[in-house]
């Protein structure tokens, strides 16, 4: 359909591309649940009826509801690029796919504005978690946002942008890439974050920026992605240019800046920005491997949750490499938890991501050790659904940092 | 007039009844979902896909569909490279909901598994057991036990443990009069006539659907080292090969990639290989004692011929990182061709050298490009016919070009599929692959299936099963 042709340009061709092997569906969360049986519930079968559709093969609208639906199903984890051997950019295709609806829907005007409301309800945070705390506000959010009232949301904590500075001082500088989650639901971790680094000669500041803007392309608003790219590239393009690294403490960030807005925007800064992008996890590595920190002795035992944007990322070999080396047995899983950032929230997914999450929550209810995972909001569904208690990577390494 | 009945609405209304609304679809995403494998064809819809979750159930719409005279094709990973899609409509049934593992019996070394098991997951969970299925066909992460009996599929390992067919001990399957039998022994070995276990593996769903087969198990090897090497000429290569055979030495791969490939790998992976004509790579599999001294023999056998740039990996790391490169083999021609046509031939191991010639001169007359690789320790050759261009006349002139190579096959005591199996795609050289006992084929397919319900236009075309 043309349709199609016009709305993928360039990612028509991949679609094409694929000899439909199947080993997209082995890596797959949503292809590995009890509803994937069926064969349009997998990512190959997405790209199949997508093939069938520019092959003027079938009578699949991409536009009609229950097609998108399907099309949801990939959540964009970044798996089956690893294995993919047709090298076929499934996630970013989708985003295109979801991107030919266009329109706008209450979920979508939400998600334009995300980053301003999200700012909001931080700066008022003891109201926002009062509300958010009741049924009635979780009510409201399902209403509004389309938030299932069963699902774990985060509790708001004071931005973090307010409460470190917002230009270098003295030390190697470090501009902080906070994201969402770290800026109003996590800013005590960002703060233990700046803190640290602080302490080994680095300066730590937040400049201007926006939002990481996945859950945009998530939902195929890649205008809106677009936008939100150019603004953060052009910021921290400045920084840059000043001397400064970029910092990042989440995975979505560090994807955001290392593979997405390079893949977005195609240009040099973008380019450059990825290049001087690097996360705390590897600013501990450098400096445990130039001598300058290292870990107390003892053992300790814990579960490694190599969450995807950490696979996709490749920073989970680092991360099961550090905790190893800070004296920890790890157990590492590699199942996915479903939430898949605010995929497993929504309502009409809700259940399909406690299907996804079902395998992992099995083999770590009970666990008497914390689960560590890189991802903030995989943190939030795993404790929430399996009961365990969850660590950022960070944590776990820095109680066992020796200090100087 | 038609010979097949379409799927009616009493029809769907019957497999409900069996099944459940759950396991049935109608639905136009789902029936193209399953209308298309990984071979180049066209899309083909069912007219309806089940998931049936017991052999009766099975039995049952077999036994349903053949007094109704309606289609039945049986899909487990669609993963296969032949084209067994459902060219004729009717009904398919996806076995993805038959996946458990029945029984590991350990002391016995045998697994009983349903046929909707993936191959990867069976050999992961005998791990523990230290066990493992070999065959390890390309498509192990998604491909099913049921498909790869169906095709017996293999990989880069068969020189040493060779097919499917060598593994399965037995089976139970649905026939299309409605009954469901057991068939084959818990045993190594039998003398007990016609060995109808070994004629059903390779059937590709045209004799019966299986709902449980037990497999012969092998001991995880104690250790493992691979080393590669690299030839001046493609014959150097081939003779080389050949040597490593001949002379008893016990291989576990034995791979071979042309120049252009080796070229296109080293590339695509990074990995700074020494231009050369061909390489080779050789794994051996046994006690640490036993693999040293295999390997050491066939590192003089290579220099012997000429080899150069030997490379070792005696750990689990850089033997992936050698492995790699044969597995970058097809990515990197994707990455170069927008059409791809792949051959299976097999061909007695003296032709080789030849063989591989002869794809190049193929390629030169049909004014395609080829390129190859292969298990050349078995004598099978995947040559990869390429086209930078995409379009049905590109994909016409690829298969011209490999159907002349399948002839090629033939006319020197070769096979046109080694593993792939014969599907839709090469049932037209099935005749010239057994002169003598096509007919012989034909009637055991009319005598399991006379009606020509199971998988129609696989392997035969309906006429000739039903003429």
């Amino acid at each position: 359909m043309d349709v199609l042709w016009e709305g993928l340009g360039e990612y028509s061709e991949d679609i094409l591309r694929c000899i439909r092997c199947g080993f997209c569906n082995s890596v797959c969360p949503t292809s590995n649940a009890s509803f994937s049986y069926m064969a349009s519930k997998t990512s190959r079968g997405r790209l199949v009826m997508l093939q069938s559709i520019l092959r003027k093969s079938s009578t699949i609208n991409p536009l009609d509801r229950e097609f998108r639906r399907l099309i949801d199903l990939c959540f964009g984890c970044r798996r089956c690029l690893e294995v993919c051997p047709a090298g076929v950019r499934i996630p970013q295709l989708m985003w295109r796919v979801r991107s030919l609806g266009g329109g706008g829907g209450r979920l979508r005007l939400m998600l334009k504005h995300y980053g301003a409301i999200e700012k909001t309800a931080s700066r008022i945070h003891r109201l926002s978690n009062l509300i958010l705390g009741s049924r009635l506000g979780r009510r409201i959010l399902q209403t509004l946002a389309g938030i299932d009232s069963r699902a774990p949301f985060p509790r708001f904590s004071p931005p973090l942008e307010s409460m470190i500075k917002q230009s270098p001082g003295q030390g190697r500088p470090l501009a902080y890439f906070i994201d969402i989650f770290t800026n109003y639901h996590e800013s005590g971790l960002g703060l233990r974050v700046a803190g640290f680094l602080e302490r080994l000669g680095y300066s730590v500041y937040a400049p201007v920026q926006r939002e990481a803007g996945t859950p945009l392309l998530e939902e195929g608003l890649l205008e809106e992605a677009k936008q939100v790219a150019r603004f953060n590239v052009s910021s921290l393009l400045r920084e840059v240019e000043r001397g400064a690294r970029i910092l990042t403490s989440s995975p979505a960030a560090y994807l955001a800046l290392k593979r997405d807005y390079p893949e977005l925007l195609g240009d040099e800064d973008s380019r450059v920005v990825a290049e001087n992008t690097v996360d705390v996890l590897e600013i501990i590595r450098e400096e445990v491997d130039g001598g300058r920190i290292r870990f107390r002795e003892g053992r300790g035992r814990l579960i490694y949750h190599s969450s995807c944007f950490s696979k996709a990322t490749g920073m989970s070999g680092l991360i099961i490499g550090l905790l190893e080396s800070a004296g920890y047995s790890v157990e590492v899983r590699e199942e996915c938890c479903g939430i898949a950032g605010m995929w497993g929230m929504m309502r009409e997914h809700y259940e399909e991501a406690l299907d996804v999450g079902s395998r992992l929550f099995s083999k770590i209810r009970g666990a008497d050790v914390p689960v560590v995972s890189q991802s903030e909001t995989c943190r939030l569904q795993i404790s929430h659904h399996a009961g365990v208690r969850t660590l950022h990577p960070f944590e776990a390494l820095l109680g066992r940092i020796q200090s100087r | 007039m038609r010979y097949f009945s379409r799927v009616s609405e009493n029809d769907l209304d019957f497999l409900e009844g069996l099944l459940g609304s759950r396991n049935l679809s109608t639905r136009e995403e789902e029936l193209i979902a399953n209308s298309i494998d990984a071979y180049q064809g066209g899309f083909h819809k069912p007219e309806v896909v089940v998931w049936p979750e017991e052999p009766e159930q099975v039995s049952q719409i077999l036994r349903y569909c053949n007094e109704r005279r309606i289609p039945v094709y049986t899909r487990g990973g669609g993963t296969g490279l032949s084209g067994t899609t459902p060219i004729h409509g009717g009904v398919l049934i996806s076995t993805v909901k038959m996946n458990r593992i029945i029984e590991v019996m350990d002391r016995d070394m045998q697994v009983r598994v349903q046929p909707g098991l993936i191959y990867e997951r069976l050999n992961k969970e005998l791990e523990s057991h230290g066990l493992f299925f070999p065959p390890d066909p390309a498509s192990a992460s998604y491909c099913t036990i049921g498909g790869m009996v169906a095709c017996n599929a293999s990989g880069l390992k068969a020189v040493k443990y060779g097919t499917t067919r060598d593994y399965v001990l037995g089976f139970q399957a649905a026939f299309p009069d409605g009954s469901l039998r057991r068939v084959g022994f818990h045993t190594f070995k039998y003398s007990t006539g016609y060995d109808l276990v070994k004629m059903m593996v390779g059937s590709q769903g045209t004799l019966g659907v299986f709902t449980e087969i037990t497999l012969r198990l092998r001991t995880l090897p104690e250790h493992a080292e691979t080393i590669a090497a690299f030839f001046p000429s493609i014959r150097l290569a081939t003779e080389t090969i050949y040597h490593i055979v001949r002379r008893g030495l016990d291989v576990a791969a034995l791979e071979f990639m042309d120049g252009w490939m080796t070229r296109a790998v080293s590339e695509f992976k990074g990995l700074g290989f020494p231009e050369a004509g061909a390489m080779i790579l050789v794994e051996s599999h046994g006690t640490r004692s036993a693999v040293r001294e295999t390997l050491s023999r066939v590192r003089d056998i290579i220099r012997e011929h000429g080899g150069f740039g030997i490379m070792e990996a005696e750990d689990e790391a850089s033997r992936k990182r050698l492995w790699d490169a044969r597995r970058g083999a097809y990515p990197a021609t994707l990455r170069l061709a927008k059409t791809l046509v792949i051959s299976d031939i097999i061909v007695p191991l003296s032709r080789l050298a030849e063989a591989v010639e002869k794809a190049y001169e193929i390629g030169d007359r049909h004014g395609v490009k080829v390129y190859c690789i292969g298990h050349f320790g078995d004598g099978n050759i995947h040559a990869h016919w390429c086209a930078e261009e995409r379009g049905d006349e590109v994909l016409r002139k690829l298969h011209e070009a490999n159907d002349e190579y399948s002839l090629y096959a033939i006319s020197v005591g070769g096979a046109v599929s080694a593993e792939h199996g014969i599907g839709t795609e090469k049932k037209k050289f099935l005749r010239l692959q057994h002169p003598e006992a096509y007919d012989l084929l034909l009637k055991v397919k009319r005598m399991i299936d006379p009606n020509c319900i199971l998988s129609p236009g696989i392997m035969f075309d309906v006429d000739e099963v039903i003429g």
